[in-house]
């Protein structure tokens, strides 16, 4: 027998491969829908689209926090998860948050009823809430990529993933809510609909990147791609990221341009594929084992 | 200012896990949660195959990645160099478990703590006695014994070795004893040193 390489080992104390189980579905979740909402709110206040800012504010305001407080050991201490702002990007994203949305809802108040005039206040408030939903959007991929522990998220692809993937999620929910709704002009909706297309192509191109960096980064790296693209996560990741998550929206756009059921099943495409992506890079991260004596006796 | 850490004997260690139990009586540890591993290395072609032990624990870096991200101020280093975690301020996010390269903390749960080490659900005396320090839902990690320390002991696995294959002291004294071994054996290797985390446990071979 010869022991060419270190296996994944489980809970074993054997040297190896360990899978970190701190985060998990739950974590993924209050990723997603945080993501989800900042991109959503974004994209439909470029188009002035009421409904699907609110729906933006929800997403970030109730899911999240709903599923990081699903997650927390300790919930009832999450409040002091703001006290290290100054090094910690959980706490930068906290604060940001609590930014975003009290003045996200003002920034909806101002589109609904004009309560600033075109004043000054009123542009500076939306200035903070891009400025916060930019942070939102970003922070959980910079909080990943400061693990150095792991290398499939040790790296700067990790939070530009996040950004593509909140605005391409955000603009998918835009376009069915507002093909279901009503509320943009058939222009708005053929812009909306390129917007995607673009996205799909562009987070296309970040996620080979993610994964060709990881494979030529660490060993560590080259376990986890191995996982995603050949091994346990293969189906889910071939048959939900890639195949529903961009192919299919990609087709059903390409070939029904804005129609409902083209809409549809490029939104749905696209949020079930952005939530695999999301659970399964947390399943496929991996510890490199610590030290192989092996290795320095160049045996491995 | 002292700066504690501790160096592994390869050739000393014999795998018979004596730490790992001194350890988890020392510190009460709840089932499933070790704050000190030995892990075993198998190498080579058949028949010549040979196997090797490697003791871990938390490595107490200098420049912890730990401590950088916790968003609560829980992680802190200690004046000695020793990376405590504060279970008052622990908000088990986890995000401290992910961030350390050598995956030595854990989540301890209030589940694992009513099951207890029998899995019945009656806890024995001293499991009641330890269990009181955790608090439920926080992430728990080695503190090279820090009450121990203290007090001017050696931590519990380095007693509890029966080959003296732990090696614990204080880095910042040219004469301790970790150093004098390194100098002897001509310097140690510290663990996935390419993170540069600046652990304070090497291994000599």
């Amino acid at each position: 027998m010869s022991n060419t390489d270190a296996p994944l080992v489980g809970d074993s104390f054997k040297l190896g491969y360990r899978f970190q189980n701190f985060w998990d579905v739950p974590m993924a979740t209050a990723f997603f829908f945080g993501e989800l909402g900042a991109g959503t709110f974004l994209i439909s206040m470029y188009f002035d689209f009421i409904a699907g800012m609110i729906l933006g504010l929800i997403s970030t305001g109730v899911g999240k926090p709903f599923f990081h407080l699903t997650h927390m050991g300790v919930p009832a201490k999450s409040w002091r998860a703001v006290l290290r702002p100054d090094r910690s990007w959980i706490s930068r994203g906290l604060i940001s948050i609590m930014v975003f949305v009290p003045f996200g809802m003002l920034v909806v108040l101002d589109q609904a009823f004009g309560w600033s005039g075109g004043a000054f206040l009123g542009k500076l408030v939306m200035f903070v809430t891009v400025a916060a939903a930019l942070v939102v959007m970003t922070y959980q991929g910079f909080a990943m990529s400061h693990s150095s522990s792991i290398s499939l998220w040790n790296t700067g692809l990790m939070p530009v993933s996040s950004m593509a993937y909140a605005l391409l999620s955000g603009s998918a929910v835009t376009l069915l809510l507002a093909s279901v709704l009503g509320g943009l002009a058939d222009a708005d909706l053929v812009m909306l609909q390129k917007i995607f297309l673009g996205l799909l192509v562009v987070t296309l191109a970040i996620l080979l990147s993610l994964l060709h960096a990881a494979y030529h980064g660490t060993r560590g790296g080259q376990q986890s791609v191995t996982l995603l693209i050949k091994e346990s996560f293969s189906l889910p990741f071939h048959g939900l990221v890639f195949g529903a998550g961009i192919v299919l929206p990609l087709i059903a756009l390409w070939f029904g341009g804005t129609t409902l059921v083209a809409v549809v099943v490029a939104a749905i495409g696209v949020l079930i594929g952005f939530f695999s992506y999301r659970v399964l890079i947390f399943k496929a991260g991996v510890y490199e084992p610590q030290i192989s004596f092996a290795a320095r006796l160049g045996l491995r | 200012m002292a700066r504690m850490g501790m160096v592994f004997d390869l050739k000393r260690c014999i795998g018979c896990n004596a730490c790992v139990i001194g350890c988890k009586q020392e510190n009460s540890l709840p089932d499933g949660v070790f704050f000190t591993k030995t892990l075993s290395e198998d190498y080579g072609v058949y028949p010549s195959v040979k196997r090797v032990y490697i003791p871990t624990l938390c490595n107490h870096c200098e420049d912890a990645p730990c401590e950088k991200v916790c968003p609560s101020g829980a992680t802190y280093t200690r004046d000695d160099g020793i990376v405590m975690v504060d279970g008052e301020k622990c908000i088990g996010c986890g995000s401290c478990a992910v961030a350390c390269p050598y995956d030595q903390r854990s989540q301890v749960s209030k589940e694992m703590l009513d099951r207890g080490l029998f899995g019945e659900g009656q806890l024995t005396d001293f499991e009641k006695q330890g269990y009181d320090r955790f608090t439920p839902g926080t992430v728990i990690k080695c503190d090279f014994c820090s009450n121990r320390v203290d007090a001017g002991l050696d931590p519990a696995c380095v007693v509890t070795c029966p080959t003296n294959a732990r090696i614990f002291g204080d880095f910042d004294d040219p004469d301790s004893k970790p150093n004098r071994v390194m100098r002897e054996r001509g310097g140690g290797q510290a663990p996935l040193a390419e993170k540069n985390t600046k652990p304070k446990v090497y291994y000599i071979s």
